[in-house]
């Protein structure tokens, strides 16, 4: 009974929550992107390297402007380059999306933490005054469910996105399209549909959301660069995408999971339950497995899904 | 075998190592190193130096004994990439008991035991996406993934409380004493992993290329429907491979800890499956290739460890290569289809 009444005493509760919320926003963006990009047949194993990628140049870019919004940006075009390089590996080379995913993926892994390495030696410089937040008036003072009201811009976006991305995918022209892309290329084709550039697009579109994804990681959340900071995040964004069956409105469940796993490493702690840390830092990566053997049997995927489309 | 048709599938891979070693170059360039100074470097400490080539040969091992069942669950068509976490495991299980079998059996058992007891560990750790893959259709990417970082937590755990030698200290295992690790093959300081790798790295080959089981495990990599009604157990090939792999993954791990480490220490993960996924693929998944191969690969990384430890390109220059080696064997891959000049042999 302590354990509850201590779990939901105001300030701690207000502590979990705000950090679930912010653990999740990453996670939202980049399972926005790979939704799209899956819908439309590529699965991009390398959204874990996208966003690492985002992370990385993000956190140059603010700390050399000392511009939080110059750094999100510079995370979101260094997504939308690793984007367009993957696309044209797997769009127009046809390699094994698979492959090509892994090497991405190896890729940043190596790259980023040879440049930081490079620049800064053994040191982790932080960037100054970044982490701060945008609490909505009145609504930020409200007691148990303020800290949902007190969150960083970018995670009022994810929100805004997870509907909006359901609305095109599902509503719209350009939605349709993706479908059609992902489910049947060829007659996609035969209507007059462009694969290639739909493609492209999916993933430029992921870009923007892994970059900005990562690029939360570093400098809204941590304000400083760890070698492979993301830590599987692009993998649980994959899974949650299939968890979600493709509909972007379902997201959010699977994040907000991830991000109650996250935080509990600190809320534990808090609360001095004599758990060994490591059993609470592999928490999401079980929850997810757990999740994927009670959701996604036998889940039925995108017709063209993971192959690659040679137009005669 | 005639020597046109090896020309013919060497071409991609020696496409793949030199686009990937100029690539490599122009990023030295881009971040101020010489690119001929530092390749010079990074070749005459692998393979020029007494240490160098010792060191290569032993780091080929874990490499080689990775790459066999690499090799064996991407014929089958499976995406096995959580390695480096099953070679955790299997490290841990060999650096928890090893202590306790260490004077009460002869030696030569103490050997086989561990080994045994390495690929079980591997094995039992790919058995969870090994069994949601056959009997739920759960890609088996995700899951090995996820199982890698729930790896890295859980061997951190057990060497920090359970297995630690000396709590208060860094934590590690109990060492196993020096006259008790695997011993050296004659007249070298090669420890006899090479060996073991070698011969497993060529039974995976015959095993995939020679016998029914392993026909079936190409099948199905092949065409998976195909497979299934010409009678072919998809779910066996699909639990059987995944074993197969995680154990070698393991066993990698045991020879690792017998032979070099002696005990499993913390924050320890040399990450070899992320080297032996390019190596089988610019192997082509052929065993026999994937030897010199893992030669390569090991005077790369042997080679960028002592560069980087003389303070110059870090240590993650190799490792960049290694990606790089992957993404252009993949436009090798691409080329062959598109032009006669890579098939004209």
């Amino acid at each position: 009974m302590w354990f509850l009444r201590m779990l939901f005493s105001e300030p701690f509760f207000v502590v979990l929550l705000g950090g679930t919320l912010t653990a999740s926003t990453p996670i939202i963006l980049a399972a926005i992107g790979e939704n799209f990009v899956e819908s439309g047949g590529v699965l991009n194993l390398g959204l874990e390297g996208m966003m690492l990628l985002g992370a990385f140049c993000s956190f140059i870019a603010a700390l050399l402007t000392e511009n939080i919004y110059i750094g999100l940006l510079a995370g979101m075009g260094a997504g939308v380059i690793l984007g367009i390089f993957f696309g044209f590996l797997v769009i127009h080379l046809r390699i094994n999306q698979i492959v090509a995913g892994l090497g991405v993926e190896i890729f940043v892994i190596g790259l980023t933490s040879l440049l930081h390495r490079v620049l800064f030696g053994s040191e982790f410089p932080v960037v100054a005054d970044i982490t701060a937040k945008t609490p909505i008036p009145f609504l930020s003072t409200v007691p148990y469910i303020n800290s949902i009201f007190n969150q960083h811009v970018v995670t009022y976006i994810s929100w805004a996105l997870l509907p909006i991305a359901w609305w095109v995918l599902y509503k719209t022209n350009f939605g349709l399209n993706v479908r059609a892309v992902g489910e049947n290329p060829v007659a996609a084709d035969a209507h007059g549909v462009n694969v290639y550039r739909t493609r492209y697009m999916t993933l430029i579109f992921e870009g923007v959301l892994a970059g900005l994804g990562g690029a939360f990681l570093s400098i809204c959340d941590l304000a400083f660069f760890v070698f492979h900071m993301t830590q599987g995040r692009g993998f649980i964004a994959i899974a949650i995408v299939m968890l979600a069956k493709w509909n972007p409105s379902k997201l959010f469940y699977g994040a907000f999971l991830f991000g109650v796993c996250h935080s509990l490493t600190f809320g534990l702690q808090i609360l001095g339950l004599d758990v060994p840390r490591e059993f609470i830092l592999m928490l999401p990566y079980v929850a997810v497995i757990l999740l994927l053997c009670i959701l996604a049997r036998n889940t039925k995927l995108p017709g063209a899904f993971c192959l690659p489309y040679e137009r005669e | 075998m005639n020597f046109k048709r090896i020309a013919g599938t060497a071409v991609g891979p020696v496409f793949a190592i030199l686009s990937a070693l100029i690539a490599g170059g122009i990023l030295l360039l881009i971040i101020g190193f010489n690119p001929l100074k530092t390749y010079s470097q990074l070749f005459s400490l692998g393979v020029g130096t007494y240490l160098g080539l010792t060191e290569s040969f032993k780091r080929m091992a874990p490499l080689l004994i990775m790459s066999a069942g690499l090799i064996i669950v991407f014929k089958a068509g499976i995406w096995n990439i959580g390695g480096n976490g099953q070679f955790l495991i299997g490290a841990i299980f060999v650096g928890g008991v090893a202590p306790l079998l260490v004077d009460r059996v002869p030696l030569f058992l103490f050997f086989i035991v561990l080994c045994i007891l390495g690929f079980v560990g591997g094995a039992a750790w790919v058995t969870i996406p090994a069994v949601l893959k056959a009997k739920y259709q759960i890609n088996e990417i995700i899951v090995t993934m996820m199982m890698d970082f729930v790896a890295i937590n859980f061997s951190s755990y057990l060497v920090r409380y359970p297995l630690n030698a000396q709590p208060g200290r860094f934590p590690q295992t109990i060492l196993i004493p020096l006259e008790k690790r695997l011993p050296n093959i004659v007249f070298t300081e090669i420890h006899i992993g090479l060996i073991v790798g070698i011969v497993v790295v060529i039974l995976a080959h015959y095993f995939i290329k020679r016998t029914t089981l392993g026909y079936e495990f190409r099948f199905a990599g092949e065409n998976k429907k195909a497979a299934f009604y010409a009678g072919v157990n998809i779910k066996k090939v699909i639990v059987l491979a995944m074993l197969l792999s995680g154990g070698f993954a393991g066993l990698t791990g045991a020879i690792d800890v017998l032979a070099i480490k002696g005990a499993f220490q913390a924050e320890w993960n040399p990450g070899y499956a992320f080297s032996a996924i390019p190596l089988v693929f610019l192997a082509q998944l052929n065993g026999i290739a994937v030897i010199p191969l893992a030669y390569f690969f090991s005077f790369l990384s042997i080679g960028g460890e002592f560069m980087s430890r003389a303070a110059e390109v870090p240590v993650f220059f190799v490792q960049v290569i290694e990606a790089l080696m992957l993404i252009f064997f993949g436009v090798s891959e691409y080329l062959k289809k598109r032009s006669k000049l890579f098939c004209g042999f």
